[in-house]
């Protein structure tokens, strides 16, 4: 049991639920914003894609980040034209990215890099691995807290800065303003669609800055379809997580948890189920949410 | 006591109502499209030092020049048309499947079973079996997330594909555990079964499923243009309220709409199993779902128009894999066309209506100095 | 007391591609007055108000503001910084947000420049509502509060900026006659003594009489006059908006029957929100007969219709149709009983958009043999027949019926649920709100029908916001307040200003 269920397994979680996490942040801009993307997952698998390429190019993760950056602003921009501009189907706008991103990826892997199925290699730079003594000093946790991937921290500040952006600044206000009442942020003289192209960028960058983590965290390498769905479990999360960034956190992090469980648990489970055990307990746990809400509902009409 | 924020976007997506005409301004717009789109594939094609025309030929001439490619043409074109009906009915009924592919799945181990476990039956009642057993299962498994969304509201474009995932890899349990293949020499997969469709064109994929496949799409497109039942489903999908208030059971189409979408796929599933690897593999799909998932909704999933541009999709398919054997170009510049024909189309509603507003402002200003 | 010109509109015209909105208007608006603007619907009032607001473009014309034209990128925010505000007819609020954060948005006051000072525009607020006599807590959700409330809200959002120029958008159309009197003396307060001009956008007649010292009358987009509200009454002003005479016929009184149809017993049930919206109603209507709920919307008419059409469950009471308790029955089984029901918002329960003309009219008949080919197929012939047959009988004009239903225009849209409605020739009829959004000529024809239908022998309830309407056609009248019935009448003997007090729950209010 205590091979299993260690502090090797929280560390795991943390660092498999991050790319959940920041995918989930980014999701979360444009679900407040009124157009939930979908296509995040194509942004996701892009954006590990770019981040190998910038970090090889140049021989530097920081050159990899900035790639992803751009490409995330790119993303979010395109987003925005095609399902505010144009008015598309945001649905078949996020289906479609998430098509071209699976053969744009394997495409340029293919004709820059004449690999198939994966690339990797010592040019590749990955994101460092940061270690903080004073985390160190704290009881229990302390051992996992410090020594994590760039990232892991990024993720956790940034769900501070989120939470602080939609309900401590005004920007926040408007921004939430335009998903639940855009006329009304229209007849008060801020333009929803302003808001809307700031969540849609905020959510590109978001999306890809998660695959950097996936290609680039503690890997060093991009295969193709990395992100395996992980987009669309950040979906989810946003889902039952309510739009609220502590709470989506938790989902995500919930996540990470059964996914890494599952590691650990093949070698007694078979494989396929554990890989399967994520998504079978992230479908129960929307099916629970609901649920309770009704239960709740109901008790607050029996008052 | 504050109340739990409903997502405005889950509301959105609940609220997603299938465009229903197929004018003639939209297939207008289409073939913009597709001509747009090639253009994008040359210029990556001359940006890789590719020459498009050479490409493109071989694009042709690899999908519809011999007999073989033909056949495999074809029964690329069943596959998509089956996938893409089943999207369409749901989504005339107001329901999205995204989760074909798991069905699809579930469909071909189904029918892998039977098939590998009726030995000495004659031919057609192992099929006629398969059939069955492919049908309920992708139908069951559609089931579940339909039931979830019509009594819970719970959404459906996050479940199933969510069970997508599931599927593959609960299948691939299957396939690799308990019912693991006692054959020697073969890595993955089921037994082979005993009985399968006859091949109609040598060395090609087109087999016999093509027949079913053209039965399954005739009676879908019946079903969806000129039955009652499609008419309720009509209404169902573009107004659920106004439905339930008319009278018509909008709950019960919703799950129909539904559980035939993955009876379809898990009748793909079973046709790629008889047809072509006479086995369950473990990657039994590379993702036609999706691909016939594109199809519907470009077409605004009408079965007519479905039906017609699977075909033109299956030419760039199959044509895609054999530009890249002969030309040398990888195959998935294709996808990046087609994924250019789906956004523009996406956008086209749109595009079409600032276009007409700003050429209706200009009139009126026009006409307003003289 | 007015003075001089304030807001000057000069030859302004808003053409769209269909329309011609406002034709050549040319009126000044003078400082310090109360400014009424009436017209039909549809006769370009709003549209006018927009354009000073920022919301609509000009085609053609001048707006000067205190002094200052407005330019070609005119909008909410410049408008309210030139002083207009607006109150619209359909709230522009956000429900999860409070009542301060709805006041301040897009003007929050900041901390530190990123930060939101949530303290002060509490404070600010507290004292705004105490200031203008609309006091209201700062905290409150908006969403939870009722439309009063509300507008309350709607109204200091524009008084925080600091508007010189206030215009409401039809803002009786969900009060109370109590709230209609508190809101007139709140705004006759607010030109008197905080020197504001009021522009008051209205359909209602007697509303003009009340508050007003000029009126403009719109009529198909043009400026029919302006007059002195002492100059005029409430007659005339029908006449200029409607260009004849405008009749108020004496009552076509029926003879009902003394065959009970439809009895609802106690019947509770919740809206939306989970809140009490209906608390035990007690009503009979009877073969022959029209009986008419008077209400201001938002009183539980609607939550009412739906329990008795099957579509909202009850807490309490029950639901009977000649005899047979139906109150678990589903829409389907109801409807299956001999009930049609025409509901108030047609495009959200009434018909599909997007289905055409013939299929919205085949609803409901999809089913019958002459409809339907072996048990599965669709006369599609037959329906479009049908449904051109039923389009001539009731007067729905369309493009042709297979042409979307939202290429109609809204009257048109509802003669077309009518008439499916209608045609199904059941014994017993719910009508929320039959003629809303409907032209003159339409709602007369749609009148006719019902009194046709009454003839025939059908019971109907008639749930209205409409007191014309309801005076007009029903036999008995009875007042919903709170979900609560609060009086019966015999149509007769009793007058509009008197069941006024009663659609308020029968609280004696002094006279206006």
């Amino acid at each position: 049991m205590s091979e299993i269920f260690n502090l090797l397994l929280l560390q795991n979680t943390l660092r498999t639920a991050t790319p959940v996490v920041l995918c989930a942040l980014g999701c979360l801009m444009t679900e407040r914003a009124g157009f939930m993307n979908i296509g995040v997952e194509g942004m996701m698998l892009m954006g590990a894609f770019f981040a190998v390429l910038g970090s090889y190019l140049y021989g530097s993760w920081v050159m990899g980040l900035v790639f992803v950056t751009v490409l995330g602003m790119l993303l979010g921009l395109f987003y925005y034209v095609f399902s505010v501009t144009f008015k598309s189907d945001e649905f078949v706008i996020g289906v479609a990215l998430n098509i071209l991103a699976g053969g744009l990826t394997v495409f340029l892997l293919r004709t820059l890099f004449g690999v198939k199925g994966s690339f990797s290699g010592p040019g590749i730079v990955p994101l460092p691995t940061l270690t903080f003594p004073w985390l160190e000093r704290i009881p229990v946790l302390g051992t996992i807290l410090s020594g994590n991937s760039l990232l892991v921290y990024v993720s956790w500040l940034l769900v501070f800065l989120c939470w602080l952006l939609l309900y401590k600044t005004p920007l926040g206000f408007h921004l939430r303003a335009s998903g639940e009442a855009p006329e009304a942020l229209r007849a008060s003289g801020v333009n929803p669609n302003r808001m809307k192209l700031l969540a849609s960028v905020l959510c590109g960058v978001l999306a890809s800055l998660s695959g950097a983590h996936l290609s680039l965290g503690y890997l060093t390498m991009f295969s193709e379809n990395m992100s395996a769905s992980r987009g669309f479990v950040a979906v989810a999360c946003v889902i039952f997580g309510g739009g609220n960034p502590p709470r989506v956190f938790l989902a995500a992090l919930l996540f990470g948890f059964i996914d890494a469980l599952g590691i650990r648990l093949q070698r007694f489970i078979p494989s396929d189920l554990t890989s399967m055990a994520p998504y079978v307990v992230t479908v129960v746990m929307m099916v629970v949410v609901v649920l309770l809400k009704r239960r709740k509902k109901k008790t607050q009409e029996e008052r | 006591m504050k109340k739990p924020h409903l997502p405005a976007a889950l509301r959105a997506l609940a609220m997603i109502k299938p465009k229903q005409r197929l004018t003639a301004q939209y297939l207008l717009s289409l073939l913009i499209a597709v001509t747009l789109a090639f253009l994008v594939g040359a210029g990556i094609m001359l940006l890789c030092g590719y020459d498009p025309i050479v490409c493109y030929t071989a694009l042709f001439k690899g999908a519809l020049g011999k007999p073989r490619a033909f056949g495999n043409t074809l029964a690329k074109t069943a596959t998509l048309c089956l996938t893409g009906l089943a999207m369409s009915i749901a989504a005339k009924a107001g329901i999205f499947n995204v989760g074909g592919e798991g069905q699809l799945y579930f469909g071909g181990l189904a029918a892998a079973v039977v098939g590998a476990r009726l030995i000495g039956a004659p031919a057609w009642v192992i099929i006629a079996c398969a059939l069955l057993a492919a049908v309920l299962a992708g139908g069951l498994y559609a089931w579940v997330p339909g039931v979830l969304k019509v009594k819970l509201k719970v959404d459906e474009v996050v479940t199933t594909i969510l069970l997508n995932s599931a599927a593959i890899y609960f299948c691939s349990y299957l396939a690799n555990g308990p019912l693991k293949t006692a054959e020697k020499g073969i890595s993955s997969g089921t037994d082979s079964i005993a009985a399968s469709f006859s091949p109609l064109i040598r060395l090609s994929n087109l087999n016999g499923s093509i027949f079913v496949a053209g039965v399954a799409a005739l009676l879908i497109w019946y079903l969806m243009t000129r039955s009652t039942a499609g008419f309720e489903m009509k209404i169902t999908g573009t107004n659920p309220r106004f439905a339930k208030c008319g009278g018509i059971r909008a709950d019960r189409l919703m799950i129909w709409g539904m559980v035939l979408s993955g009876m379809l796929c898990g009748l793909v599933g079973m046709t790629e199993v008889f047809g072509i690897h006479k086995r369950f593999i473990t990657n039994l799909s590379a993702g036609y779902y999706f691909d016939g998932m594109l199809v519907a909704m470009i077409m605004r999933y009408q079965p007519f128009g479905v039906i017609v541009m699977s075909f033109f999709f299956a030419v760039l398919t199959i044509g895609g894999s054999a530009m890249e054997l002969s030309a040398g170009i990888s195959s998935e510049v294709i996808l990046i066309v087609q994924a250019v024909i789906i956004f523009f189309m996406a956008a086209e509603g749109g595009i079409r209506q600032s276009f007409s507003a700003w050429a209706a402002r200009r009139r009126v200003r026009r006409e307003a100095a003289l | 007391m007015a003075g001089s010109p304030i807001a000057r509109f000069s030859h302004v015209s808003v053409r769209y591609p269909n329309a011609l909105a406002n034709d050549d208007v040319t009126l000044d608006i003078l400082k310090g007055e109360a400014f009424a603007l009436v017209g039909e619907n549809g006769a370009g009032k709003t549209t006018l108000m927009n354009v000073l607001y920022g919301l609509v473009k000009p085609t053609l014309g001048k707006v000067t503001i205190q002094g200052q034209a407005i330019t070609s990128r005119h909008d909410p925010m410049r408008a309210m910084a030139m002083g207009v505000g607006m109150v619209h007819q359909h709230f522009m609020l956000v429900p999860g947000f409070t009542v301060a954060q709805n006041i301040a948005l897009g003007s929050e006051p900041r901390k530190n420049l990123i930060f939101y000072d949530m303290k002060k525009i509490n404070a600010e607020v507290l004292a705004l509502g105490k200031r203008f006599g609309l006091p209201v807590n700062p905290t409150d959700t908006v969403g939870e509060l009722s439309v009063g409330l509300q507008q309350r809200v709607e109204i200091l959002k524009a008084l925080h900026r600091g508007v010189d120029i206030l215009v409401l958008d039809e803002p009786t159309a969900v009060l109370s006659p109590a709230e209609c009197d508190d809101l007139f003396q709140v705004l006759r307060g607010i030109v008197r003594d905080k020197d504001m001009t009021v522009i008051l956008i209205t359909h209602k007649l007697h509303e003009v009489m009340q508050f007003s010292d000029r009126v403009g009358v719109m009529k198909q987009g043009k400026l029919a006059g302006i007059v002195r509200t002492q100059d005029t009454d409430e007659k005339r002003l029908a006449a200029m908006m409607v260009g004849r005479e405008v009749l108020f016929d004496e009552l076509r009184t029926g003879a009902p029957t003394d065959r009970e149809v439809l009895r609802l017993e106690g019947l509770k049930a919740l809206d939306d929100r989970g809140l009490p919206a209906v608390k035990g109603v007690d009503l009979t209507v009877r073969a022959g007969e029209i009986v008419g709920v008077c209400g201001v919307e938002g009183n539980g008419q609607t939550e009412l219709c739906e329990c008795i059409m099957g579509m909202r469950p009850q807490t309490g009471g029950t639901v009977t149709l000649s005899g047979r308790d139906v109150s678990r029955l589903s829409p389907r089984e109801i409807r299956g009983m001999g009930v049609s029901f025409i509901p108030s918002d047609r495009l959200r329960t009434g018909l599909s958009a997007e289905a055409t003309v013939m299929e919205n009219m085949l609803v409901g008949k999809q089913k019958l043999p002459e409809f339907r080919k072996f048990g599965v197929q669709l006369r599609k012939k037959h329906a479009v027949d049908y449904a051109k047959r039923l389009s001539e009988a009731f007067d729905v004009r369309s493009g042709g019926v297979d042409l979307p239903m939202k290429s109609l225009s809204g009257g048109n849209m509802q003669k077309a649920v009518i008439a499916r409605e209608f045609s199904f020739d059941t014994p017993v009829l719910i009508i929320n709100q039959p003629t809303r959004g409907v032209d003159i000529g339409a709602i007369e024809f749609i009148h006719e029908k019902i009194l046709e239908k009454r003839a025939a022998g059908c019971a109907i309830l008639l749930v209205s916001a409409d007191l014309d309407e309801l005076f007009r056609l029903s036999d008995r009248l009875v007042t919903l307040y709170e979900g609560r019935l609060t009086g019966q009448f015999a149509n007769g003997t009793i007058g509009k200003q008197e069941i006024s007090y009663y659609m308020t729950g029968g609280r004696q209010e002094a006279d206006a």
